[in-house]
């Protein structure tokens, strides 16, 4: 018999104590010298991630050459069952430190952006926001706060693999929102419904600021570089959402059965009630490149789009569960040409995840990504020529990517990556060269994900 | 399925329709089993600890009030520490189902010299209605089998205090979920014991690039005598099942034996993850010889790794896949694979659940059941209302 062990933590060995799961750990610096177990006797969660990445175009934009950009994230979330009793509450707040240069501002011109990290230097507050469940089997859920609707609204789950800024939060309400919406790395107040009436079906509906900042005349980040302002009163961004998804919680599956492996299917809209420049005309008629033009863009009252997303695992090694196969696809449209620059936006590809023997974690990816320039706005290039302008006729722009993620270790993931850019832009003028578009661009980069 | 059919939600509402057709002649009949009867599904707690341990594990349910415990909590232990190392964790907790509160039940250090290699808490859970909770260990320094440690076989009283540590040559990683009967002062206990001549995760098997696969796990059965007011005293040991395929795994610290049911007429069935079976050990109790891993009961169909077991009232297995966050029904008798129920749709998984599932427990009226979901840290139930 032994004698009764005290109730305790594992030994601190000093500062180097996280060294010796730093093969396994999921982060870095394991227990942090105790405050992670410290802050989880409050029921609160601590995870600060890094991303760095180097993105550089060999050919093609405005000038060759490579940029660095990382990321800082820093999120505390706190389960108010754990901390208090309460069931079902989260507190969530999050921060962001982003450093580095912008590949595709200073390179690419492109439209897509290069990067989904990519944004001014600088440290704000992302999110901060009260989630509470509610009903029998939480079937009801509801967001209060300053919120990013990219976390939750739009979302194809397998295009998050990817690093083009498209995959996520998409090219057309980030290019026609105000402010590119609120979405990283902005947000805005707002409530968010979730409702779950039935198993495999879950309704989302929001209402957000109509606006992530106040003003809206220059770089929405530089507008409320802290993002602390919490503008409010700026009309109202609606948005809803249907998803349908396979397995169903509690769905049967017979022997023999081929049942599908697994999707969603998603279905919504969103409108936003404030006022919208038109694309092509100003307040007297005239088409904005018009010399005689006042510069004022005829306002329009409302703006909406619609969407559809789409995953789908469609295959899975019968010797090895975890290699399988998804296809995503999602695209979003709008028929108000007049107050767009982006009236369709679409992403699709694939995902394989362990493409190799005894690399569970790692995942390959190929996608492409599309944005559509309006009738009105292409229409306004050729306005432009006809006064003599001589430049070209915005279009769209597709970007090609094949990526590889890579878990070095369950802390760090390395991803290396490739994008090919056709029409930067959509097709607009090279800077450096007089009336000829930006060419076609490869980009190669690699990306690294830290957890501490 | 062709690889690039389209999405067809018609297909879907024509099925749906379909079946409420069928359902209208099939459904009045008796269910088959237990899982098409649960129609609830709810989060109950979270299972991390004040220090942060997570992964839960083993889940058994308290038979009735006993020190700190009250009738029909429900105890659950976490094998990863707050840095997600497998093989660290050295927590209990316990969940009230009438207050809803969750409290830690019991609490190890990391290090105990009586349990080689240390606390890593697994699968392994019995509590015996004399009020003695006998949970296994198989401990990790790095969270890999590269360090692991023979470890033990832990005897808590019902208070959380540990009071005895058992580790002998039969004892090595204690892995599945416990199996056991009692009758009076004496109780029976069947064990999995994963962990024999198993190496690192890194040690390759130069044909199929995986970790090679050993043969030496065993299912050991403890009886044990329990005099009045002290602790179980081990009596006899005996190795009934051996052979059981083994591998170490970067990612699922090891793949072994891993689920245990015993059955009224005293057949052990064992779940074989690496070979995707269950097999039945006939005369559970009373051999006294291993019969190698036991008669081939089921294989592949709707398993994906079974993990933990256990038996329904009706005599049927339902075992916990972990490859999927189904749960799969078979009728022990016949080995006939009933059907499978999505327990864990988890979509962040591919497949949907892929390793979220692991131990879980009959509720008390033995018509629903309890069982954790790795992926949120959870305690969740599965009842038919």
């Amino acid at each position: 018999m032994m004698a009764p062990a005290s109730n305790g933590q594992s030994s601190d060995k000093g500062l180097f104590d996280f060294l010796d799961g730093v093969n396994r750990s999921s982060a870095l610096l394991g227990n942090m010298w105790g405050l992670r177990s410290w802050l989880s006797r409050y029921g609160v969660v601590l995870a600060i991630e890094e991303t760095d990445e180097s993105l550089g175009n060999v050919t093609g934009g405005t000038k060759t050459g490579s940029v660095a950009d990382g990321l800082t994230q820093i999120l505390l979330q706190m389960d108010t069952q754990r901390a208090m009793g309460h069931y079902g509450g989260l507190f969530n707040l999050s921060l962001l430190n982003l450093h580095g240069n912008n590949i595709s501002t200073s390179n690419l011109l492109s439209l897509q952006t290069a990067s989904g990290i990519g944004g001014d230097p600088g440290t704000r507050l992302w999110e901060m926001w009260y989630d509470q469940k509610f009903l029998e089997e939480d079937r009801l859920d509801v967001k209060l706060g300053q919120i990013s609707v990219d976390q939750e609204f739009m979302v194809s789950n397998n295009a998050l693999y990817f690093i083009n800024t498209s995959s996520g939060w998409p090219m057309l309400p980030s290019t026609d929102l105000p402010g590119g919406g609120p979405a990283y790395p902005l947000s805005a107040l707002g409530l968010r419904f979730s409702a779950r009436p039935v198993n495999g079906t879950q309704i989302l509906a929001g209402v957000f600021n109509g606006s992530p900042t106040q003003r809206q005349n220059g770089d929405p980040q530089q507008l409320d570089p802290h993002g602390d302002s919490f503008p409010w009163g700026g009309g109202v961004l609606a948005i809803m959402e249907a998803q349908f998804s396979y397995p169903a919680l509690g769905s049967m599956v017979e022997p023999g059965q081929n049942a599908d492996l697994g999707w969603t299917y998603r279905i919504g809209a969103w409108y936003d009630s404030r006022s919208f420049a038109d694309q092509r005309w100003d307040t007297q008629g005239l088409s904005l490149d018009n010399p005689a033009s006042n510069g004022q863009a005829m306002q329009h009252q409302g703006d909406y789009a619609v969407y559809a997303v789409a995953d789908r695992l469609f295959w899975r090694n019968a010797n090895n569960p975890n290699q399988t196969l998804a296809w995503f696809a999602r695209i979003m449209g709008t028929p108000l040409a007049d107050r767009n620059l982006i009236d369709a936006s679409a992403n699709a590809g694939f995902v394989l995840h362990s493409p190799f023997i005894y690399r569970a974690p790692d995942t390959f990816g190929v996608s492409v990504d599309y944005a559509h320039v309006s009738p009105d706005a292409a229409a306004l290039n050729a306005d432009g020529n006809l006064y003599g302008a001589a430049q070209p006729v915005r279009s769209s722009e597709t970007v090609y990517e094949m990526t590889y993620q890579y878990q070095l270790r369950p802390w760090i993931q390395l991803q290396p990556d490739v994008q090919y850019v056709i029409n930067p832009g959509a097709g607009v003028t090279d800077p450096y060269l007089t009336g000829a578009r930006i060419a076609n661009e490869w980009v190669i980069g690699l990306r690294t994900n830290i957890s501490f | 399925m062709s690889l690039f059919s389209p999405p067809h939600p018609m297909r879907h509402l024509l099925c749906a329709l379909t079946v409420g057709i069928v359902c209208q002649q099939a459904c009045a009949a008796e269910p088959q089993g237990m899982l098409e009867t649960l129609h609830r599904h709810k989060f109950l707690s979270s299972t991390i600890t004040d220090n942060g341990d997570e992964n839960p594990y083993a889940v058994v349910v308290v038979p009735h009030d006993m020190g700190a415990l009250e009738q029909n909590d429900v105890l659950v232990d976490n094998f990863n520490n707050i840095s997600n190392l497998q093989g660290t964790g050295t927590s209990i907790v316990r969940y009230r189902p009438g207050t809803g509160n969750t409290r830690l039940f019991a609490q190890l250090p990391q290090h105990l010299a009586q349990c080689p290699g240390g606390v890593g808490l697994t699968t392994a859970m019995a509590i015996l209605n004399s009020g003695w909770v006998i949970v296994g260990s198989a401990p990790s320094t790095d969270g890999t089998t590269a360090t692991k440690g023979d470890g033990c076989l832990l005897v808590f009283d019902a208070n959380g205090k540990l009071i005895e540590t058992w580790a002998d040559k039969n004892i090595n990683d204690p892995w599945g979920n416990i199996s056991w009967q009692e009758q009076g002062n004496q109780a029976t206990l069947f064990i999995s014991m994963a962990g024999f001549g198993l190496p690192g995760p890194d040690v390759l098997d130069p044909t199929t690039r995986l970790p090679v696969i050993k043969h030496q796990a065993t299912v050991l059965r403890l009886n044990l005598d329990i005099p009045n007011g002290k602790p179980p005293v081990i009596t006899h040991e005996t190795v009934i099942g051996d052979h059981y395929a083994q591998r170490a795994d970067r990612d699922n610290f090891l793949f072994g034996p891993t689920g245990t049911a015993l059955g009224k007429d005293d057949t052990l069935y064992v779940t074989d993850g690496l070979e995707n079976a269950i097999y039945a050990i006939d005369h559970a109790s009373t051999r006294s010889a291993a019969q190698g891993t036991g008669r081939l009961l089921t294989e592949n169909g709707l398993l994906a790794w079974p993990l933990a077991m256990l038996m329904t009232p009706q005599q049927h297995l339902i075992v916990l896949n972990g490859k999927n966050g189904q749960a799969v029904e078979v009728d022990a008798a016949s080995g006939k694979q009933i059907y499978a129920h999505w327990l864990n749709t988890d979509q962040a998984q591919s497949p949907p659940g892929n390793g979220d599932l692991f131990g879980a427990a009959l509720t008390p009226d033995g018509t629903g059941l309890y069982y954790v979901e790795d992926d949120i840290n959870a305690l969740a139930i599965g009842a038919a209302k």
